[in-house]
């Protein structure tokens, strides 16, 4: 166990790992469960993983849904629509309730809320309960936001991206293992004497229990901040609250966030578009059993273990050599990449060629969501929380989108629907190239020439009255900070206030 | 990377050339068989409750000999155009291998000359849909050679209809509710407790 450093004497906690001023961790230890950094982060990754579960459930046994419920190719292209839609506006305001809250109660909550839409799922007799069920099951993809604030809150700077890349990349798990349980749970109760049409529906306790107790684990284990909960803490005058209207004028009328929203629809979406038909495409395209197609379809969402973690970890290795103009390069790069293997797996017609390119195809799109919340922290710092919330509720629109245009009904068949998925990540992606940081350049413009710097950025989200008041300080450390963005080639000495940097890529 | 790509599709490529040469064409099939099945046209039969009798044999207008190749007979329950419709996993193909019209079968007997019949029961797993009958006749190295059905080439007569299981039980329905119910009433147990924290601090 070792003293929290910062010079406090005051402070006698001890925490297990080495700690910041505000006793955020400074650093990332996987296995280890102390409270209550890493148990915040194993309780976070976990929920996160059990709401995952439970929304993509129902894809898998979609074979044996549709003949029990009689649905069309609309109806399950409905459902799917619903299942993604409910998070975009509770992503957002999960953020807020976050705030106001705590992220502890704020998740419990949530995710207990949306069990019964789980439980309820074992009922459904028709497309409308079917779509309802899996509406409001939707909602608990929130738990995003929930994960990345409570991180946020517990690490430090240097090892944020690390902890919001790895639970947030473990959570999306989910839709991959939940391909693989439900089928392995539908067999075994099939085994044991249940019909077809019975057997689902029991197999759906399974992730609504799961969903239940880790709800339970979070409200009894999980603690909001290191030094306690928010009803506990007395909350002292340097934790000031900030004035909702100007953070959500500020996210609002930022650009770059509106950018990142659309193309995280196009990593983000695409991922949970294809949680939803993949199962569906290999069970009829190569007439593989349910079982084999599940574990295929699995295999693109268990990708993640690593390819969004690694995402996270290539951006930050793009900006120690290029700042951010490397950051939004290869977030470009990879997102196009994953476009042209979504082209290229709807054109391939062998089952070993179609699984080998799916593979490729989710390490690239899973890459590219990784790499999206490298740059999403730098948009703004006052206005972090909506930002990545409208990050996040853009990722699902991509998906609501992409299902209503190519993948509902029978105007495409999936393979077309596929490749023609892939040209529109390809179009979308393009807008990147609009992204322009007036201190470190786009991708194709260098910062600008009249020297705009970090301070200048981010203390433009402050009026003078504010500044006044001080209650800017946290961004001016943040701007400091932030100055490696500018990558080795750029001049690497400190630059004075308002003076030009001589050189310029 | 390139390389990569041009493997990946000239694969693809030889794949599908190989796809193309396999599976007897229905259109090809003479229908020699006169299939008849005991469900009038719009009934409404229960899974797992009802009987439907089946009989089949050569249609006798035809010549003796019609099938001297005739080996085996596979009786197929198959979808009628209403239940195919946007639904493309029972898609209606030429090419038998691929085709998706008839997913249920029936029985699988030996052929015989003279006309044969089976009851059956019809299964618990039969999903709601609309229905006809459709027997195929196999030669000796398992290739379709002629089929018989109960309806005409349009499909549009003689159609029954099978009304499935529901799947659901009345514990199952009384569980999905008290779990629920024992959820919600836990989050409000939790803002209780939240509360109870909060003002004992403050105390």
């Amino acid at each position: 166990m070792e003293i929290s450093q910062g010079g406090d004497d005051s402070h006698q906690k001890k925490f297990a790992l080495p700690v910041d001023s505000e006793h955020k961790a400074t650093e990332f230890r996987l296995f280890s469960v102390a409270a209550p950094h890493m148990r915040a982060f194993h309780l976070s990754w976990i929920s996160f993983f059990a709401c995952f579960v439970s929304t993509f459930a129902a894809p898998p046994l979609l074979p044996i849904i549709r003949d029990n419920l009689d649905l069309t190719a609309t109806d399950i292209g409905n459902a799917g629509i619903a299942a993604v839609s409910g998070a975009v506006f509770a992503r957002i305001a999960m953020g807020t309730a976050c705030d106001l809250f705590g992220p502890r109660l704020a998740s419990a909550a949530l995710t207990l809320l949306t069990t019964p839409a789980v439980y309820c799922t074992s009922i459904a007799n028709s497309a409308v309960s079917f779509l309802l069920v899996r509406f409001f099951t939707g909602f608990s993809l929130a738990t995003f936001v929930s994960t990345q604030f409570w991180m946020s809150s517990m690490f430090s700077a240097r090892v944020v991206g690390t902890a919001n890349g790895v639970a947030g990349g473990w959570g999306n798990l989910g839709g991959g293992a939940t391909q693989l349980i439900m089928p392995l749970v539908f067999d075994l109760i099939q085994h044991i004497g249940a019909t077809k049409f019975t057997a689902w529906r029991i197999a759906f306790f399974i992730p609504a229990l799961f969903q239940t107790l880790s709800a339970y684990g979070i409200f009894f284990l999980g603690q909001d901040l290191p030094d306690g909960n928010y009803s506990q803490l007395h909350k002292s005058g340097d934790k000031h609250k900030d004035n909702f209207a100007q953070v959500f004028y500020h996210a609002i009328t930022n650009y770059r966030g509106w950018i990142l929203a659309l193309t995280y629809g196009y990593c983000f979406g695409v991922e949970l578009t294809i949680d939803n038909i993949i199962v569906q495409y290999f069970y009829d395209r190569f007439n593989v059993n349910l079982h084999t197609a599940g574990i295929i379809a699995a295999s693109f969402g268990l990708a993640n273990l690593f390819s969004r973690p690694g995402g996270g970890m290539l951006s930050d290795l793009m900006a120690k050599k290029f700042g951010m103009r490397g950051r939004l390069w290869t977030l470009w790069i990879v997102q196009t990449l994953g476009g042209v293997f979504c082209i290229l797996l709807g054109k391939v017609g062998s089952l070993g060629v179609s699984v080998a390119v799916m593979l490729i195809f989710s390490v690239f799109v899973q890459a590219a969501c990784g790499l999206t919340f490298g740059v999403v922290p730098f948009v703004s710092r006052r206005s972090l929380g909506i930002i990545s919330g409208m990050t996040g509720g853009g990722g699902n629109v991509g998906a609501v989108l992409t299902q209503v245009i190519f993948f509902r009904g029978s105007r495409y068949s999936t393979e077309t629907g596929l490749t023609l998925m892939g040209v529109m990540i390809i179009c979308c992606t393009l807008v990147i190239t609009l992204i322009y940081f007036p201190q470190w350049g786009g991708m194709f413009c260098g910062p600008a020439s009249k020297g705009t710097t970090e301070e200048d950025y981010y203390m433009s989200e402050w009026n003078s009255a504010e500044k006044e008041q001080g209650f800017h300080n946290a961004s001016l450390k943040f701007s400091e900070n932030s100055r490696n963005e500018r990558g080795k080639r750029i001049g690497s000495a400190p630059t004075p206030n308002n003076r030009t940097p001589d050189t310029y890529v | 990377m390139e390389s990569y790509l041009l493997a990946a599709v000239s694969l693809a490529t030889l794949t599908f050339a190989y796809t193309c040469y396999g599976g007897v064409l229905f259109s090809t099939l003479p229908q020699t068989l006169a299939v008849s099945a005991s469900p009038t046209d719009g009934q409404v039969l229960k899974a797992g409750e009802d009987n439907i009798t089946i009989t089949w044999g050569l249609n006798q207008s035809f010549p003796d000999g019609t099938d001297s190749s005739y080996n085996k007979v596979k009786l197929l329950l198959c979808y009628g155009p209403t239940s195919q419709e946007d639904r493309g996993w029972r898609k209606t193909v030429d090419n038998l291998s691929k085709d998706k019209t008839c997913q249920l079968t029936i029985a699988h007997r030996t052929y015989m000359r003279n006309t044969q019949n089976i009851t059956w029961m019809i299964e618990r797993d039969v999903p709601t849909a609309v229905y006809f009958v459709r027997a195929y006749a196999y030669n000796s190295s398992g290739n379709e050679v002629a089929y018989g059905q109960t309806t005409d080439a349009k499909k549009s007569r003689n159609l029954f209809k099978v009304q499935a299981i529901s799947g659901r039980h009345s514990s199952l329905d009384i569980a999905s509710v008290c779990f629920s119910a024992f959820a919600l009433l836990s989050v409000v147990g939790f803002m209780v407790l939240e509360k109870r924290g909060r003002s004992s601090a403050e105390n």
